[in-house]
């Protein structure tokens, strides 16, 4: 009687379990959190003479968290809840050997794509070194596992579900291949976005520069256009003279100086000209991201607005472009346009590799500056200590030396350069 | 004041010595050294016997590197040094420079000999050139009668015996010198001297404190309403002593019009107008002692500077149209940072509020040889918002304007709004709303040049370079009115330090240092492993280079326990960037740079005394190369060349510090 009872309050029970597991799978994914609530306004649930709607209810789910088809949790803000797993995980866990497997199994799923390291599994489960270490060769054997690397902390042994991906965190996201910073990737593409920028914010004059004085008469003054021009070329030759007794030159001499230089020598020719303000077309980070994305330049990573802003600060930390609002359009431009060489990246490229122009950067400008930089004292390692009379000095200095170009030239009478004293 | 640092004194009295010798260095280091003293005290001091003492001192109080300050009428007299003149000693190829390219050879040739003769009597400069001017004309007659040319240089720059002749002289009578100072004096950087330019600004102030007491309020200084009072006499007094100085360049302009006479003659020939204008000078009176003002010899050198920046920015032409503007804001500004108390509570607010200058004033001094056209990019007009520098207009941070066109101001942002969505024909509905706003004084852009057209007058074509200038990050410009400019050199000049620091630390620490040091301007303190997701480096790159910089000074780090042990392997570690203390750090670094250069120099001036000591005697000047053995010549060619390059590194080290310390 009472055996056949509990059959029957069994076979209930599995019908029970049944409905509330498939009508929760309906209600919501595997991480939706369920509370008691939640459950009890489900309906699966009659009121039951004996136990009640409740103890039902608690025998139900307890049953289900033995099958690994519920997960438990406890949380401060939600009180306890429980979520969903499927079928097939499920069955990982029951397939498993013992408790502790199971236990180990457990502590590294929660984890997620985050991964863990087996370090904090040990301390979390107070479980012995050598049996952590059976279950997770057994679990890795199985496939249930594997190990994975991440960037935060490239030295710890991290273990992730085997059917997970590891998260951005712990990869790096699209910056990193392998947990190493890709170095030559992002080099690349921070070439590839400025190129993108340089052609969208700046004008490019028509025949590379050829002449300047030639550039179109657009803003001339009507029907003075030719003298106007062919003035132009004559002030320039004219201004040195000219400066002795005018009033304005002050200032002008040194750039009208360079002017009339920078038009005649080749490589100072502008190749780009800055746009007149108030130009709406500056390209925004939407803009990059949409070209660098619609290039194909990176197959496998997709490249989000966020990355792109990144690419984007890093060029303007470097001085290479600035940021500039036009009408709440925040778009960004290169600096000093007519400084930039007209040959375009690919160019720089094949120069490089030709060992043309080593020193200077593949794309962009140096920033400018007075630049003291040559001098031997301003990277001089033992500045501090320097003084006359003292055992390094000026004038026993070989970095002075060799920056005069001294340095094997006998000097008689003086001070001996010591060679020995060269870093 | 200037911050008086070990390498800056070493440095001061090493360019005393290149200059004036080893007697003057001596006092002016010890002076340096011990501070305010007497003569008795600095014979102490010294050990020099007094007639040298007192020689030393003369030369240096003739050209005003002494400062000295009587506290009685018959008591002994206090001695201190004059630490910036010193160090402007390193400058004067600059002055010169500039002095020449803005008023022709003549004028150099004036202020090269001011600056080598110290404060001078008007009569004494007078007689010397009257000297040449003679000799010159007996040489003349001298060559006419033997029938001879001379093959000599004339080095007449040096006031040496060379004889020279008419035609190489540079000044040609003592009216054109008279005329070459007047000029000098209108442009303020020759002034004059009297008692008070002895004495040290705190003597000075002292002093006029105590007068000021004494006669207004011999109770003492009560209240608010007093005390606000006794600051406005305080400034008053100072300012006068101050514009004593001037007095000669207020009776000059008092004369007459003599500038604007020679604005007209300045296009005709250049001798034909060079007789008319000395006649219309006034004769200086002979006893009047005249000195270089190096202070805005300095705000000159910060024009130039600035325009040079400019074109490093935008391009030649931009920067010639920023310059006109540049010199025509200067023109009265007497010096680079101005006093908060003399300057800026002075007549109203006028010297507080900085110039504004129309385009029209702009356009008139624009060379006609300048092409606008040039220098700017000529896109698709449909791409330019008329808006947005029509917005420049509205957003000019001047108070004034924000409070008479508050409407105007709410009016453009909704217009903005709008013009984001960018539709084509927005720029033909703006310019009509443009006129009628802000822009209708001119009304330039609606009637005479629809934008349609793409046809640009010239003035147009400068308010394009203008609206450039004023829409860049470093504020070169502020568009402060309708067609009105005016710059604000508090911004742009610490954009202007920010790229000389930049360009310091990328010679010394690479690019990836100047990324590290703008992210963490921009980002303020950050920790350690905030850094490496910002600056796509690798970690260990980082931390390397982070070490790098902070061993040279340019970022700083902060350690931060996380608990009260201070345990160091929980602590934070926040790196930080204070662009004063770099900017200390890189000053003293070039200060310890230039006297290296200098001590150099020395030695290599020893290794190669014998060689040197050729070259000087007269019959080998001018003929090294015949006359020198083949060995000694290389080597003396060598050494020009080694001089040459310290020399360039002085004034590669001077510009940085300038712009750091002085504009």
């Amino acid at each position: 009687m009472a055996d056949t009872q509990s059959e029957g309050n069994k076979a209930k029970l599995q019908i029970f379990k049944d409905t509330l597991y498939d009508t929760v799978q309906q209600h919501g994914s595997e991480t939706r959190l369920f509370s008691q609530r939640d459950l009890l306004d489900l309906d699966v649930i009659p009121e039951d003479a004996k136990l009640g709607k409740l103890g039902l209810l608690l025998q139900v789910v307890q049953a289900l968290c033995d099958d690994k088809l519920f997960i438990g949790t406890n949380s401060p803000t939600s009180g306890l809840a429980w979520k969903w797993r499927s079928r097939e995980e499920a069955k990982k866990y029951t397939s498993l050997p013992d408790e502790e497997t199971m236990l180990v199994y457990g502590i590294i799923d929660e984890a997620g794509s985050d991964g863990i390291w087996n370090r904090t599994i040990k301390l979390k489960l107070n479980m012995h070194d050598s049996v952590v270490k059976n279950c997770i060769k057994f679990l890795e054997q199985k496939g249930y596992i594997a190990t994975m690397k991440n960037v935060e902390h490239p030295n710890k042994k991290m273990y992730i579900k085997a059917n997970l991906r590891p998260s951005d965190r712990a990869t790096g996201g699209p910056w990193f291949t392998e947990g190493e910073l890709d170095i030559a990737f992002i080099e690349e593409l921070q070439a590839v976005v400025f190129e993108y920028i340089k052609t969208k914010s700046c004008y490019r004059v028509p025949d590379g520069g050829s002449g300047v004085t030639k550039a179109p008469k657009k803003g001339v003054i009507k029907g003075t256009a030719p003298e106007t021009n062919g003035e132009a070329a004559r002030g320039v030759k004219r201004s040195a003279a000219d400066i002795s007794n005018d009033d304005t030159p002050a200032l002008a001499a040194a750039t009208v100086k360079e002017h009339s230089s920078a038009p005649r020598t080749g490589p100072l020719k502008p190749a780009f000209l800055p746009f007149p303000a108030g130009y709406k077309c500056y390209p925004t980070v939407r803009e990059v991201a949409q070209f660098v994305n619609g290039s194909g330049l990176a197959k496998n990573i997709s490249l989000g607005e966020p990355d792109i802003e990144k690419i984007i600060n890093v060029l303007v930390w470097d001085g290479q472009i600035e940021p500039i609002k036009v009408n709440k359009r925040r778009g960004y431009r290169v600096t000093r346009p007519h400084k930039l060489p007209a040959t375009d990246y690919a160019t720089r490229l094949q120069q490089r590799q030709a060992g043309i122009g080593l020193d200077l950067p593949v794309s962009g400008i140096k920033p400018g500056g007075s630049g003291l930089g040559s001098s031997p004292c301003l990277r001089c390692p033992v500045l501090d200590i320097c003084e006359e009379g003292g055992p390094i000095g000026p004038s026993n200095c070989v970095y002075f030396a060799e920056w005069l170009g001294l340095e094997d030239r006998a000097t008689p009478g003086g001070p001996r350069i010591r060679p020995e004293q060269k870093k | 004041m200037l911050q008086v640092t070990t390498s800056l004194a070493e440095l001061c009295s090493l360019l005393v010595d290149e200059t004036y010798g080893e007697l003057p260095s001596r006092i002016f280091s010890i002076l340096l050294k011990k501070g305010r003293s007497t003569a008795s005290q600095l014979k102490e001091y010294t050990a020099m016997p007094s007639r040298q003492l007192r020689h030393g001192l003369a030369v240096l109080q003739q050209h005003n590197l002494l400062y000295y300050h009587l506290d009685k009428p018959n008591g002994p007299a206090f001695y201190e040094a004059n630490v910036e003149h010193a160090y402007n000693l390193v400058r004067v190829g600059k002055i010169l420079e500039m002095v020449e390219s803005t008023f022709g050879a003549p004028a150099k040739d004036v202020m090269q000999n001011l600056l080598l003769s110290g404060q001078t009597r008007v009569a004494d400069l007078m007689a010397a050139y009257q000297e040449k001017i003679d000799r010159a004309n007996n040489a003349k007659a001298l060559d006419e009668e033997l029938g001879i040319t001379s093959l000599e240089d004339t080095d007449g720059v040096n006031g040496d015996s060379h004889p020279a002749k008419k035609s190489d002289l540079i000044i040609k009578s003592s009216a054109h010198l008279n005329s070459v100072i007047c000029r000098l004096i209108e442009a303020e950087l020759i002034d004059l001297c009297h008692a008070k330019t002895y004495e040290t600004y705190d003597d000075i102030y002292e002093t006029v404190e105590k007068e000021i007491t004494a006669t207004h309020f011999p109770g003492g200084v009560k209240g608010g309403k007093q005390k606000a009072d006794y600051q406005k006499k305080l400034a008053e007094g100072l300012r006068q002593v101050r514009g004593e100085s001037k007095s000669l360049k207020r009776k000059l302009e008092q004369n007459g019009l003599a500038s604007k006479r020679r604005k007209i003659f300045q296009d005709l020939d250049l001798n034909g107008g060079v007789k008319q204008e000395e006649d219309s000078d006034p004769v200086l009176d002979p006893r009047q002692v005249i000195r270089v003002n190096y202070e805005k010899c300095s705000v000159e050198l910060r024009s130039r500077r600035l325009v040079q920046f400019a074109s490093d920015v935008f391009g030649d032409i931009t920067s010639y149209v920023y310059g006109v503007l540049i010199k025509k804001i200067t023109k009265d500004m007497p010096r680079c940072r101005l006093d908060p108390l003399v300057d800026v509570q002075g007549e109203d607010d006028e010297v507080n509020e900085p110039l504004a200058v129309s385009t029209d004033e702009i356009l008139d001094s624009l060379k006609t040889s300048i092409d606008l056209s040039i220098g700017l990019g000529k896109p698709d007009w449909s791409k330019i918002s008329a808006a947005a520098t029509a917005r420049v207009v509205e957003h000019a941070p001047k108070k004034k304007l924000h409070i008479e066109g508050a409407t105007a101001v709410g009016d453009a942002s909704s217009d903005e709004g709008e013009d984001s969505s960018d539709e084509e024909e927005v720029d033909g509905d703006y310019k009509p709303a443009m006129t009628n706003g802000v822009n209708g004084v001119n009304g330039m852009n609606g009637t005479k040049v629809p934008p349609k057209e793409r046809k640009m007058d010239r003035r147009t074509q400068l308010r394009q370079h203008l609206f450039l200038l004023s829409e860049s990050p470093q504020s070169f410009v502020r568009h402060s009115g309708p067609d009105e400019w005016t710059i604000d050199f508090g911004p742009v000049l610490t954009a202007l330090r920010e790229s000389e620091l930049d360009a310091v630390i990328e010679e010394t620490c690479g690019t990836q240092g100047l990324r590290l040091v703008h992210i963490l301007r921009a980002n303020g303190k950050l920790d350690e492993k905030a850094l490496p997701n910002l600056v796509l480096m690798r970690k260990s790159d980082i931390q390397q280079k982070m070490l790098e910089m902070q061993r040279a000074g340019f970022v700083h780090v902060q350690e931060v326990p996380r608990e009260p042990k201070a345990d160091v392997k929980k602590s934070f570690f926040l790196w930080f960037c204070d662009v004063a203390m770099s900017k200390d750090q890189v000053l003293d670094t070039s200060y310890r740079a230039m006297v290296h250069c200098m001590q150099v120099l020395g030695t290599l001036r020893e290794q190669e005394k014998d060689v040197l000591s050729t070259s000087k005697r007269t019959d080998v000047r001018g003929r090294e190369q015949e006359l020198m053995r083949k060995e000694y010549f290389e080597r003396y060619s060598h050494f020009l060349k080694s001089e040459r390059m310290l020399f360039h590194q002085l004034m590669k080290a001077d510009e940085l510090i300038a712009a750091l310390r002085d504009y």
